[in-house]
């Protein structure tokens, strides 16, 4: 840059011809170099100790030294802010409020970003909103590094304006030709969408918007759009219900979108003597069928059967089924919903229509107050009709251009092949997507999406509660909204952004704050609305239920808590997250009873260390055949099989990530259930890789206590020598409480804080959301399926699942106890380890315990793993020599030792190994190295970030206010994190409440995490 | 012990007609002579061994000790058992070199150079794997108390694991010294042997100048029985410290008091054995039958059969104590042990350390050397898997069910213990080449009260 500055540098230079200035010009120095006073004196020269040869030594050595230190160094890419950003303090997180829904997943949620980047999904719970696993590892997704990362026309690199221009001009030929156009969407259940699909109807005519759910609610829509005149599904207050009989609903699970966890916690907490009742008939072991008072395994035929003589029950009409063997179990539901009346009600997960009108009706007979008709909500819209309908289109060329946004037919439509066939007959195909899915390499044009966390974009999860998405960092690639799209083609030159704001403001915020809105997340509009009650033929539903003849097996497919739909299968958290049922990771399966396991010789066994294998099996459904591994699943229904869709991508994933088999292929109609399943057993075995790999609780009534109801209100009972035993010693000949028993001088404890994490079994419903959180929270490695087989699992949280062996685990203790002499002992247990046919099932999430007196600590040889002020239990990584004796010496064997080196290396191919993957790295959370030990800390970073935020502001720690990511993640209100020295706090309560226990009392190690007796609700009618 | 008598009921502990000059040439020949075949193929087999251990070890280090068999639920298994293992091997020499020298065992002599080598090559492999299990090897200085700039940075005094560093190092030390001492006269026999100077320069160098002054000779007397009431606690200790690793934890199977006296029972069990295998072989191979002879087996044998009553008393009393307890988590640790999925090293253990020594009640089994050579190798196997057993089937079931798992040992775990074995075997092999193996300066000064010829003299059979 060329400058005509002129710089002053004295006065002199004002006069021209300044001898000064004239002589500086000419002369760089001042004063003339005093060279010979150095070199023309000989004497001096002589006398000086610097002789030649040292002169060039020091030369030689300078230039030597000079050079080495210009060799290269080490190049660390940190690029510091040339600018810094008025909202961004390093160091500091933000938070953002947005809103996923990937069609699948719909939740309010707060974003933590740190220097620019999202790392960490949590609950909006300032709006209610509540996160699971699969939303906890969405922020995963955003780094996928086999994203789509630009426009693709034909598998080429595009440009936006040219894929614009080309696709624009295309849908005008086909306007031209008077095809029509149709758009195939997931559940968007954006208005400001919806809009824009009808603009473009506008523009180009003739389009034809189809919804599509990969996992269809399509007959409960058809069913509350018949009863109900809107095609929605009911919202459920299962806080409260006094009875819920479900039959075969997994509403804990994916059922009609989920989110029903923390509503049906909060009646499952025993207040005031009070606690729901739950009665389950599934064919699958689901976690609601895990956490009902009642499971009744039953086929899905049966299950209809069951429905429809519960609505003859109650409705005292005739019973049009056959009448089941579990007619008495009926028939007591049946009472207790009627004693329950308005509080009861009755779901179901009976893909039926019929179906679903039927438990719509029994709702509307109890006058059931749980079942909300008046504010429905939008989060599933899948039409299975209008998908088949435009499938067969395609394939007689009756569509001209296909745009799809979102979904992956290719891979999720039973009749994948139809559909491929079909898109290749469409003159345009454009498929929107974050992905590279099976659907985008088969269409002519792949349009690079962003993650959610990098769009705009609006959700009506509910009939008045509307949610927004907001963008939480720069498009990481070449990415574009499908709305800016659709506002493209349409000739509207506004971004999607403004068209939005624009929108809110006039259709949705009636006047308020547009900044309050996208700072809350969430508006929830005031007003009611008329539910219009349209009356159904019951005799015709009741006639036109379905009937599952023919022989084989009934296969009920599911989703799983991990990977859902699959839409995230490249995810390795969620790859790596134990279903929390099987417990196993990184599969599908098919779910067999023992009994049909032994009838066919499938057998599942452990091999020398313990891992799980288990028989390969051909299964024929309708003519299709797979070759899939069985799981054998304790309280699945005798003939029936389970098999998890989800799996089996192959399109866009590394390669560790192509686990199971697509199980879409065997969803013909958009049916859960399938009849006349065949299996062919084969010779060739599949290595599971199960996290647990016992699966009772061997009688150990101590470490799950469970009681019921009734024991729990009696108040002439004493907990502590009953049904919260606390655990006696003998000391001096006497019997006293373990607890009062101490070999160790205990710290003083009552200044500052004490941090306890209170764990309520009856809340938990296994949902995983916080192992998520956990992960992601702390830089838990991934460490792929071989490794989970050799029992090297890194999670810092886990929740531990037990089956019972007899009905119940009180029933154990029992046998355990009878089992005398040695054999008889040896007999007994035995006996123990094999799980019932239908066992009861406790859940018990299990981290570090933070014990008082750590058995890990006294025996560190380096001392690098020492007791917190606070109440942890510390671990100094750099001090770590990973002897592992502290690992065994932990009794609730909650560390984890770094085998390998996770991170940064090319065996270990999943998010830390790669330099995206690697943004979602929390940077208060030290990355653990190779050989160190490591464990739960209690969220020490987040506890100290409490701490020094308080201390900045000049306040005291407020009451509630210290969080841990697993608490913070728990829908459920399980996990109750708090300072036990604040008397307000909740925790100091729960600490002290007659449901706490600590796990293992007896030993002595005075844990930092309480458990709550888990109380089950067994009063029948 | 001014005369030269002894009880004619005593057997000859030098048999045949030795004069001192011969017990000095037959010592002498290992050392003077040529390697044959047999040593030979016995150190390359042993080298190669090595050689693959030392691999596998390299191979531990640069890749994390994920390539052992271990788990979540088993974090020691192979490594910390063949510690045991080894250690336990190496407890026979100080009890013999010590102990049977304060009780003025005379019969040590013929053994007791072999058997304390045998203590310092088996306590250096024992001493490799609380090393190498270690997940950072390179910070394994952090378990030493060194002075640091960090003020409370400080080692764990609290940790049986510490307390390992300074046992082992302890007996290794005192083992090592009181083995030197004794060899000092025969190092300095050689010496004045010797013919090639490199030969001279070397042995003149390890045996620090002895003269064989009587004032040599006193010091030599004074200095070893100082030792021997060093060491004496370390035979005790050593292993009680070792015990502790487990006894001081809180897992069921592990949490024992009874540990301390059975691990040493143990220890010396095995030592004994180990040191049976080893002399069977060498006073064949190195023609040392006059003074090894069939008396020191016998009474070795002797030894195994009380410490293997020992230990298997300490079976029974865990199993006993453990049903006595109440405790539900103590008895179905062992419950598991003995009918579990590991059941079948429970009953190899039983067999080999509990059945196989009660043969030696029988004068003619304990007499025998082949089957006392056999013994002797079942006993190690036994010894093996009972650190085993307590290592593994206590871990892999403890407290809580859902963490129950298997260990299964990889490659690298075999190739490991197969390497000390290989570099326990180079060591002796030089040893047995390079060193008196006899203490010939010690069994001199029995010859006369216990030689064969001299008792025959004295008890009048002139025959």
């Amino acid at each position: 840059m060329a400058s005509n500055k002129k710089y002053w540098k004295s006065v002199e230079e004002l006069n021209e011809n300044s001898s000064i200035v004239d002589t500086l010009k000419h002369n760089e120095f001042v004063e003339e170099i005093p060279t010979d006073d150095f070199l023309g004196d000989k004497e001096s020269l002589e006398a000086s100790s610097t002789t030649r040869r040292d002169f060039l030594k020091y030369v030689g050595f300078t230039t030597a030294a000079a050079s080495l230190a210009a060799c290269e160094g080490p190049v660390v890419k940190s690029i510091p802010y040339v600018i810094q950003p008025d909202d961004i303090i390093p160091g500091v997180a933000d938070y953002y409020a947005t809103t996923m829904a990937d069609g699948f997943d719909f939740a309010n949620v707060l974003v933590k970003v740190r220097e620019g980047r999202p790392i960490k999904i949590e609950p909006n719970k300032e709006v209610n909103g509540s996160t699971n696993a699969r939303v906890q590892a969405s922020v995963l997704s955003l780094y996928d590094s086999l994203r789509l990362r630009g426009p693709k026309a034909d598998g080429q690199d595009i440009s936006w304006d040219e894929a614009n221009s080309q696709i624009g001009a295309k849908l005008n030929e086909i306007k031209a030709a008077g095809l029509p156009i149709a758009v195939l969407t997931g559940t968007m259940a954006s208005p400001s969408t919806n809009k824009l699909i009808a603009a473009l109807n506008d523009t180009f005519g003739n389009v034809n918007h189809v919804v599509y759910d990969a996992v269809s609610e399509s007959a409960a829509l058809d069913a509350f759009e018949a009863m109900y005149g809107e095609r929605a599904l009911p919202d459920y207050k299962f806080e409260n219900a006094e009875v819920i009989v479900s039959v075969g609903a997994d509403f804990l699970g994916d059922w009609q979108g989920g989110d029903f966890e923390a509503g049906y916690a909060k009646g499952r907490v025993p207040k005031k003597g009070k606690m729901s009742r739950h009665i389950q008939f599934e064919s699958n072991m689901t976690l609601s069928g895990a956490n009902a008072d009642k499971r009744i395994a039953l086929t899905p035929s049966d299950q209809i059967k069951v429905l429809a003589r519960l609505y003859a029950t109650m409705t005292g009409g005739p019973v049009t089924m056959e009448i089941t063997p579990l007619t008495e179990a009926v028939s007591k539901a049946a009472a207790q919903l009627k004693k329950a009346g308005s509080k009861a009600v009755v779901v179901t997960g009976i893909q039926d229509k019929n179906a679903q009108l039927l438990a719509l009706a029994i709702n509307k007979v109890l006058n059931s107050e749980v079942i909300d008709v008046a504010a429905p909500r939008y989060v599933r819209e899948g039409n299975d009709t209008r998908v088949a309908a435009l499938v067969a289109d395609m394939n007689a060329g009756k569509v001209g251009a296909l745009i799809m946004n979102g979904v992956n037919p290719a891979y999720t439509l039973p009749n994948a092949d139809e559909f491929v066939a079909g898109l290749e007959k469409v003159q345009l195909s454009v498929a929107f997507s974050m992905q590279d899915t099976e659907t985008v390499a088969k269409s002519q044009y792949a349009l690079a999406t962003p993650h959610y966390l990098e769009s705009w974009g609006d959700v009506q999860i509910k009939k008045g509660h509307y949610s927004l998405v907001q963008p939480t960092i720069q498009p990481l690639f070449d990415t574009r909204q499908f709305q800016d799209a659709l506002l493209a083609w349409t000739g509207n030159t506004t971004s999607y952004y403004e068209y939005l704001k624009a929108e809110w403001n006039a259709e949705v915020l009636g006047g308020t704050s547009w900044n309050q809105a996208l700072h809350d997340g969430v508006f929830a509009s005031e007003g009611t609305s008329e539910v219009a009650e349209v009356s159904v033929d019951m005799g015709a539903v009741l006639g036109a239920l379905p009937v599952m003849r023919g022989e084989g097996f009934q296969l009920n497919l599911y989703t799983k808590t991990g990977l859902g739909d699959g839409q995230q299968a490249n995810n390795p958290w969620l790859q790596e997250f134990p279903d929390p049922i099987t417990r196993t990771s990184w599969d599908n399966y098919l779910t067999m009873s023992k009994a049909d396991a032994d009838a066919n010789g499938v057998v599942n066994y452990n091999v020398a260390n313990g891992a799980l294998n288990g028989s390969l099996v051909e299964l024929t459904v309708n003519g299709k055949t797979e070759v899939l591994p069985v799981y054998v699943q304790p309280g699945q229904a005798k003939g029936s099989l389970g098999l998890a869709l989800g799996y089996g991508r192959t399109n866009g994933m590394k390669s560790e990530m192509l686990t199971g088999k697509n199980a879409y292929a065997f969803y013909n109609d958009f049916n859960t259930f399938q009849g006349n399943a065949t299996i062919k057993v084969l010779s060739e075995e599949h290595e599971f890789a199960c996290v647990q790999l016992h699966n009772t609780l061997m009688g150990r009534g101590d470490i799950v206590k469970e009681t019921d109801l009734a024991t729990y209100n009696d108040s002439s009972l004493d907990s502590k020598h009953t049904w919260n035993k606390v655990p006696v010693v003998s000391m001096d000949h006497k019997e006293v409480e373990a607890t009062s028993v101490d070999l160790w001088d205990a710290f003083d404890r009552s200044v500052g804080h004490h941090f306890n994490l209170s764990i309520d079994l009856n809340a938990c419903t296994g949902c995983g959301a916080c192992v998520i959180a956990c992960h992601a929270e702390n830089n838990v490695p991934v460490v792929g399926k071989e490794e989970i087989r050799k029992s090297r699992d890194m999670h810092w949280l886990r929740i531990d699942r037990y089956y019972s062996h007899e009905e119940d685990f009180g029933s154990d203790v029992e046998k355990k106890l009878a089992g005398t002499g040695v054999n008889g002992y040896k007999d007994t247990m035995a006996e123990l380890e094999d799980p019932a046919e239908n066992p009861s099932v406790a859940f018990q999430p299990v981290m570090c315990q933070h014990c008082n007196h750590a058995p890990c600590e006294t025996v560190c040889p380096v001392a690098a793993t020492s007791h917190g002020r606070q109440g942890q239990n510390q671990m100094a990584y750099n001090r770590c020599v990973g002897t592992r004796y502290c690992a065994n010496n932990c009794p609730y064997k909650v560390r984890r030792f770094n085998w390998f080196k996770y991170a940064e290396n090319s065996e270990f191919d999943y998010n830390m190994n790669d330099d995206l993957g690697k943004m979602v790295l929390n940077p208060d959370v030290t990355v653990r190295s190779r050989g160190v030990m490591e464990k739960c800390s209690m969220c020490i970073q987040m506890t100290q970030a409490t701490i020094l935020k308080a201390k900045k502001e000049g306040r005291p720690v407020n009451t509630n206010e210290f969080e841990t990511a697993c608490s913070n993640a728990c829908s459920t209100g399980a996990m109750v994190f708090g300072d036990v020295n604040n008397k307000e706090d909740k925790v100091t309560s729960l600490a002290e409440d007659k449901r706490a226990y600590h796990l293992l009392e007896h030993i002595g190690t005075r844990p930092n995490v309480v458990y709550q007796v888990k109380v089950k609700n067994t009063t029948e009618a | 012990m001014s005369s030269h008598y002894e009880a004619p009921i005593r057997k000859p502990l030098v048999i045949g007609d030795k004069s001192y000059h011969d017990i000095t040439v037959e010592v002498a020949a290992p050392v003077e002579g040529k390697a044959n075949k047999l040593w030979w193929v016995a150190f390359s087999i042993s080298l190669a061994a090595f050689l693959w251990g030392l691999g596998a070890i390299i191979y531990t280090i640069g890749t994390g000790i994920g390539v052992w068999g271990l788990n979540k639920t088993v974090g020691w298994a192979w490594d910390i058992t063949n510690f045991v293992w080894w250690v336990g091997i190496g407890h026979a020499g100080t009890l013999i070199s010590a102990v049977l020298l304060l009780f003025r065992q005379k019969w040590r002599m013929g053994i007791n150079r072999s058997a304390e080598a045998m203590t310092i090559f088996s306590v250096v492999q024992a001493g490799l794997f609380p090393v190498i299990h270690m997940g950072r090897v390179w910070d394994a200085h952090y378990v030493l108390p060194i002075p640091n700039q960090f003020g409370t940075l400080w080692t764990n005094f609290n940790s049986p694991l510490l307390w390992d560093v300074f046992a082992i190092s302890t007996y290794l030390s005192v083992s090592l010294v009181f083995w030197w001492t004794g060899l000092l006269p025969d190092f300095a026999m050689l010496r004045d042997r010797a013919v090639k100077p490199f030969q001279k320069k070397i042995y003149s160098l390890v045996s620090f100048g002895w003269t064989g002054r009587a004032k040599d000779w006193q010091r030599f007397e004074e200095v070893s029985l100082v030792l021997a009431g060093l060491a004496t606690p370390l035979v005790l200790s050593v292993h009680t410290i070792v015990s502790f690793d487990f006894a001081t934890s809180v897992i069921p199977g592990w949490h024992t008091t009874i540990f301390p006296p059975y691990f040493v029972a143990g220890a010396v069990f095995s030592g004994f054995a180990m040191v049976n295998t080893l002399l069977i072989i060498m006073r064949k191979v190195s023609n040392l039958e006059a003074y090894i002879t069939k008396q020191h087996i016998e009474l070795m044998n002797i030894i195994i059969m009380i410490t293997g009553s020992i230990v298997g008393c300490a079976y029974i009393t865990e199993l006993f104590i453990a049903w006595y307890s109440g405790v539900e988590y103590e008895q179905y640790a062992f419950l598991n042990r003995a009918t579990g999925p590991y059941a079948w090293a429970y009953w190899i253990m039983m067999s080999c350390n509990v059945f196989s020594p009660q043969f030696m009640w029988f004068k003619k089994l304990r007499t025998s050397i082949m089957f006392s050579f056999v013994i002797s190798i079942v006993v190690n196997i036994g010894m093996w898997f009972e650190r085993f057993v307590i290592i593994v089937t206590s871990l892999h079931r403890d407290y809580l069910p859902s963490s129950w798992t298997m260990f299964s040992p990889t490659f690298v775990d075999i190739a490991i213990y197969v390497g000390t074995i290989g570099f326990f075997f180079v060591l002796f092999l030089l040893y047995a080449r390079t060193f008196p193996v006899i203490a010939q300066a010690e069994v001199k000064s029995i010859l006369k009260s216990s030689g064969d010829n001299y008792k025959k003299l004295r008890d009048g059979n002139h025959e």
